[in-house]
């Protein structure tokens, strides 16, 4: 069957297996047919060989979390994270995968008021516990959310879909620090509604582009678009290469992760009290892997509180990979544990992470974890608070 | 080609012609280690290996030497150059030294026999000469002969001529010695000493390297005691004991006599032997198919046993 | 189901002894372990089985010995010589879940892991402790210490520590009968025969490796890395013969051309000078004194070798950045053309330099572009010879350029590998090396762990020599590329 893979990308992979030990579900079943290299020898075996799509095949193909752990790790620069989207989009084209049902819960996301009265709704459900705990949803969604403001044209902050509807916090917090920061925010709001990370990796490319255009069309030129998901950041830089049109590049270009964005601006936030913290930093995959700025939210977040320390794992996956925590709950679980793991060992106490899918899947393996941006907003805020005592002197190093 | 000299070698098909096919024979070397592994029949007909330095190339860290040799002889001309092997010298020769395998005393700074054997060239129960290994101090060519030979007693095959890596002699080499010491936190301070004996009460170390390390070294260990200068090594009892390393921390429980144990290593020099030991049934089983399959009429050494030290 | 009952018998015992979920027969799985990181097509995988326990791997060795099935063992697959290819439909065995830090004992310097634990994540543990294991393979993030006893594998840090071998001090092997045996132990001296040292390097044909004690090796207080250039590879090369033959055992020293080096700078930029035609990277470690006094030593020995520059790593940072340099060789090389071929030959260090320009020569003859980058230290050479496999008759000129090279460092007195094994890379060579009767005697080493031939079949012994000749394993012939 022809995948419509580039023969050119995948003949890059020369099979070493450096990638191996990057991966998450190689790491936790140790077969092959979990792991970059045989996923992409097996997409060899249908493109170039005709091998059948049986159900250990498609199985390799939707087991991977997509967490794109294994291109900084591959010598060869493997594009595998366009390797596996186009892959599953064939399936999902074919009817191989992602059924019906599935589809219909992805086309809501793109929906914004129809995901906010839905997880209204769960959210009532959970507070009489109705809804069963591995699903991996956060322990309380919120009933309500406050409305976002306008507070200047300096940038745009994307505020999505699933996030804003359950973590609308995160975004007021990273509005309140960019503002600390003297920019003027402009919340996306219905008008970006969804960025099409999850459908591209369920393989519905054309529901992402579609999404893209509109995103493109709606939002002003020019102006710089905040990211404070990894998740969206990561996919809304992909805009270029998926719509292989110059709006689409243009577009990219202006797409910046909130740490990204600050991090060269830091001198503007005021300096404040460390947090009397030591935070864990958990690299979101498509942070470290995909946009590679995870440097950035070192930088930012290092004045802020008292310690930071790395995880000894190597920034491997978390598990939560989008939708896949719901969709392969088991897996998903097994990964989870292996990082829950080593965030025992940096016995921290509170992990940062800076993608809404991770820090949930994360709380749900009953961790303390915040956005790196609330912890910040945290700093800047109790500073603000009255009746504090004067401050100490300035520190602002404190990463060791 | 390497296989084809050895053969051409007229010293080496000289030595495999006097071991020839048949018949029982056991080689000899200084006669120093002769009962390790068992007594030989005292009418069996011996043979001895030919001798001499072939080839020294320091610069390669390698010497080509005949396995008559005597380790004084090889000692003698690689500290010409500044050079040493892990051979214990105890007036025997290389291929005896080779053949028992025992590890020099120092061989926390030295290394061990197992390791220095880079090429073997033994004649087999068919009075072949045959080679294993190479020239190189790294090959992983086929299946490790020159580690099965060290230690075999000779019962796999007679060696003839080896080819040994060297190492520099340190710079500096000095003793210390202390009788209030904890040798097991004096073994931990010292990254890579010469040795590391006690006896129950006193503590011996060997440093070696650079003399600003060694002096550096000797000040760190006196935290765990008080040392004066050594003037060598102490007299070692005749029997060797191989326990752990942490085994000798309770070596007061073994009935050993007088002992001088090698901190770090778990050997152990003892007035009195070593009980018994049991070796691993499957892997004993291994053993005797191997003497099988290299001397099945058990001609080579007979009345020896690795498995019976 | 295969079609066949008495598969699906096997793989149904299989599945009883172990769990039906960690034995698996589908197509994807086989096809995927029929290879490994070498360019060998051919292998044909027969179930695969992933144990958890020693007595999983027994239970395996015992259906295999009932029914006369072959055994493979797999750690991660990242063999370059072939080793962990099934011929035949064997089982293959795969160790990546027995994956456990069994014990770190510091007072017996030693770690007891399971086989497929991954060689980096050992030293990781170990790190807090103090303590590293020393063979650093360039692929030490991801093979298992199980692949590196099985090839006795080396590495860049290995020129003063030795290689595997020297690091493995007891092995609890399950032999192909199915009986457990414990090779070699912590004592001193342990009793017997060395089967431990001679199971090492066995490349899975002596049985499978269960439970490995390897020795663990303190962080040495002090390092210095320098980095050498020189006009003429061959200064290198004498350079680090000069080092040796003063006395002088570094920790590393590895050699890169200047091809090598131009591609790393544009990868990573690693500070590499560009325009020398060969680098020496030389690591010493040590007490303080020491490492400065043999820094001194390497560059003045370098000097007087043509050196024209010497550059001592100022901090961490500049020295890991060397080392990213060196590691990340065969990425950057990736980037020129799709398709390499590493080969592995050990010279005497006194023959490096000419061997290295008979290397060159043949290249250019077979109209292939070819890089060095090598364990100078050890004489232990690495040509990567690169192509693009799709360009027509190319493969046939890779393989005659490899024979030449083999043949080049076997005339100069070297070894047909250093560090990545036999396999069935190499097996038609060994007769180069060894005459019969030493072949022989191998063979016979082999046998006495494996009478009956069923561990690994096919490997290292070239056909002609009993565990090797079964002709019904080369259904496809060895050699064919992928
Ligand atoms: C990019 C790259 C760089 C490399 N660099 C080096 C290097 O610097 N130095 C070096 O020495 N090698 C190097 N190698 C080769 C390879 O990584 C090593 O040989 C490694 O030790 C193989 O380990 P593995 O776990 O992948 O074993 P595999 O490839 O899976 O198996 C190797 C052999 O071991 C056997 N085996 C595996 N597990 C067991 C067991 N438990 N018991 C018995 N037998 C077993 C297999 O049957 C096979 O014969 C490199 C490879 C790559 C791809
Ligand atoms: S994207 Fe993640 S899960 Fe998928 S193959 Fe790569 S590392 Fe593995
Ligand atoms: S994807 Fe890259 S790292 Fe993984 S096997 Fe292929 S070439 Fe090697």
């Amino acid at each position: 069957m022809d995948l419509g893979l580039a023969s050119d990308d995948l003949d890059k992979c020369v099979q070493c297996g450096l990638c191996l030990s990057s991966c998450p579900t190689y790491r936790v079943t140790g077969d092959e047919t979990m792991s970059p290299r045989g996923r992409i020898a097996l997409m060899r075996h249908v493109q170039h060989r005709g091998a059948p799509l049986t159900a250990e095949v498609v199985d390799a193909f939707e087991t991977c979390i997509q967490c794109r752990g294994c291109e900084p790790a591959c010598p060869s620069s493997v594009p595998y994270g366009h390797l596996i989207e186009q892959t599953r989009s064939v399936l999902v084209a074919s009817g191989a995968s992602t059924p019906w049902w599935q589809r219909l819960a992805f086309r809501q996301l793109a929906r914004p008021r129809l995901l906010r009265a839905g997880t209204t709704v769960l959210a009532l459900a959970q507070r009489a516990h109705l809804v069963p705990q591995r699903l991996g949803l956060p322990a309380r969604l919120p009933l309500r959310r406050d409305p976002h403001v306008v507070s200047g044209r300096d940038v745009y902050l994307f505020t999505g879909c699933v996030m804003d509807a359950w973590q609308r916090d995160v975004h007021h917090a990273a509005a309140r620090v960019l503002e600390a920061a003297g920019c003027g925010v402009t919340p996306t709001g219905d008008a970006a509604p969804c960025c099409g990370a999850l459908q591209a990796h369920a393989g519905l490319l054309d529901e992402t582009r579609r999404l893209a255009r509109r995103m493109i069309e709606q939002l002003e030129p020019d102006v710089p678009i905040v990211v404070d998901s990894a998740g969206c950041g990561a996919a809304m830089k992909d805009y270029g290469r998926l719509l292989d049109t110059d709006e689409g590049r243009a577009f990219a270009e202006r797409v910046v992760d909130v740490h990204e964005f600050l991090a060269p601006i830091l001198d503007r936030l005021p300096t404040v009290d460390p947090l009397d913290l030591r935070v864990a930093v958990q690299d979101p995959c498509h942070l470290r892997h995909v946009q590679r700025v995870h440097g950035a939210t070192r930088t930012v977040l290092a004045p802020f509180v008292r310690e930071l320390v790395e995880l000894d794992d190597d920034g491997l996956c978390c598990g939560a990979g989008g939708a896949y925590s719901v969709l392969h709950p088991a897996l998903a679980g097994t990964v989870r544990s292996r990082k829950l793991a080593a965030i025992t060992r940096a016995s921290a106490d509170v992990v940062a992470s800076a993608n809404p899918g991770c820090t949930m899947h994360l709380a749900a393996g009953g961790c303390a974890t915040l956005h790196p941006i609330e912890l910040i907003d945290r700093a800047l805020s109790e500073e603000r608070a009255p009746g504090r005592p004067p401050r100490r002197s300035r520190r602002r190093s404190s990463r060791g | 080609m390497a296989a084809t000299l050895a053969s051409a070698d007229p010293v080496l098909a000289d030595f495999a012609e006097q071991v020839g096919a048949e018949g029982p024979v056991a080689v000899e070397g200084g006669r120093t280690r002769w009962l390790v592994g068992g007594a030989p029949p005292p009418d069996v007909r011996t043979v001895r290996a030919p001798a001499g330095i072939v080839e020294y190339a320091p610069e390669e860290m390698t010497v080509r030497v005949r396995a008559g040799t005597t380790v004084a002889e090889l000692d003698a001309e690689l500290s010409s150059r500044g050079q040493r092997t892990p051979l214990p010298d105890r007036g025997g020769t290389v291929g005896g030294a080779l053949a028992v395998g025992e590890n020099h005393p120092g061989l926390l700074g030295r290394g061990r026999v197992r390791s220095s054997l880079l090429q073997v060239r033994y004649v087999s129960a068919d009075g072949v000469l045959v080679n294993g290994g190479g020239p190189t101090v790294k090959n992983v060519t086929g299946f490790d002969l020159p580690r099965l030979m060290v230690g075999s007693l000779g019962t796999l095959g007679l060696l003839a001529e080896v080819i040994l890596r060297t190492e520099p002699n340190p710079a500096v080499s000095q003793w210390v010695v202390s009788d209030d010491a904890d040798p097991f936190a004096v073994r931990h301070v010292l990254l890579r000493p010469g040795a590391v004996l006690w006896d129950g009460g006193r503590t011996w170390a060997l440093l070696e390297g650079q003399a600003d390390d060694v002096a550096s070294e000797r000040a760190a260990i006196a935290v765990h005691g008080t040392f004066t200068d050594g003037d060598g090594w102490p007299e070692l009892p005749p029997h060797r004991w191989s326990l752990t390393p942490s085994g000798l921390r309770d070596i007061g429980a073994h009935a050993t006599g007088r002992f001088v144990a090698v901190v770090g290593a778990g050997l152990v020099f003892a007035a009195e032997p070593q009980p018994s030991r049991i070796l691993d049934p499957a892997a004993r089983t291994v053993g005797e198919r191997l003497k099988r399959n290299f001397d099945p009429d058990g001609r080579l050494n007979p009345g020896r046993d690795p498995a019976a030290r | 189901m295969s079609g066949d009952p008495a598969v699906d018998d096997l793989v149904a015992a299989l599945g009883e002894a172990l769990a039906p979920d960690r034995v698996r027969h589908d197509g994807a799985e086989r096809a995927l372990l029929s290879r490994d990181a070498s360019v060998f097509e051919g292998g044909v995988a027969g179930p695969v089985c992933f144990p958890v326990s020693t007595s999983e791997v027994q239970a395996i060795m015992r259906i295999a010995a009932a029914g006369g099935h072959n055994v493979v063992p797999r750690g991660a697959g990242t063999g370059l010589a072939g080793g962990a290819i099934p011929l035949g439909a064997p089982i293959v065995v795969s160790t990546t879940r027995m994956n456990r830090i069994l014990d770190v004992d510091v007072d017996d310097r030693i770690a007891w892991v399971e086989p497929g634990v991954v060689n980096l994540d050992l030293s990781r543990h170990l790190g807090p402790l103090g303590f590293h294991f020393a063979p650093d393979p360039s692929s030490q993030q991801v093979c298992t210490i199980g692949g590196n006893v099985a090839n006795n594998s080396g590495g860049p840090h290995c020129l003063a520590e030795g290689v595997t071998n020297a690091h493995v001090r007891a092995i609890e092997v399950v032999l192909p009968d199915g009986e457990v045996a414990m090779l070699g132990g912590l004592d001193a001296e342990p009793l017997g025969y060395d089967l431990r040292g001679v199971f090492v390097g066995g490349e899975g044909t002596l049985g499978i490796a269960t439970r490995i004690a390897v020795t663990i090796t303190p962080n040495p207080p002090a390092v210095r890395t320098l980095l050498l250039s020189f006009a003429e590879v061959v200064d290198a090369a004498n350079t680090v013969s000069a080092v040796i033959a003063a006395g002088c055992v570094p920790a590393a020293m590895e050699v890169m051309d200047q091809r090598i080096t131009v591609a790393v700078e544009r990868y990573v930029g690693a500070g590499y000078p560009t325009d020398a035609a060969a680098v020496l990277l030389a690591e010493v470690d040590g007490l303080a004194h020491g490492v400065d006094h043999d820094a001194e030593t390497i560059a003045t020995i370098g000097r007087a070798n043509g050196a024209t520059d010497v550059r001592l790593a100022a901090n961490d940072d500049e020295r890991a950045l060397l080392w990213k340099g060196r590691k990340t060789a065969f990425g950057a090389i990736a980037q020129i053309a799709p398709d390499y071929y590493l080969h592995d030959t050990v010279v005497p260090r006194s023959k490096l330099a000419d061997v290295l320009e008979q290397v060159y020569a043949i290249a250019d003859r077979h109209e292939l572009l070819v890089m060095n980058v090598f364990h100078a230290g050890d004489g232990n050479l690495h040509p990567l010879l690169i192509f693009d496999a799709r360009e027509p008759g190319v493969l046939e000129r890779v393989h005659l350029a490899g024979a030449e090279i083999i043949t080049a460092s076997l005339d100069a007195g070297g070894v047909l590998s250093g560090e990545h094994g036999i396999g069935v890379e190499k097996q038609q060579y060994m007769d180069r090396l060894f005459t019969d009767d030493d072949l022989d005697h191998q063979d016979r080493l082999r046998r006495a762990f494996d009478p009956t031939c069923r561990a690994n079949p096919g490997k290292v012994l070239p056909v002609g020599h009993s565990c090797a000749d079964i002709q019904s394993l080369r259904a496809v012939p060895t050699g064919v590329w992928g």
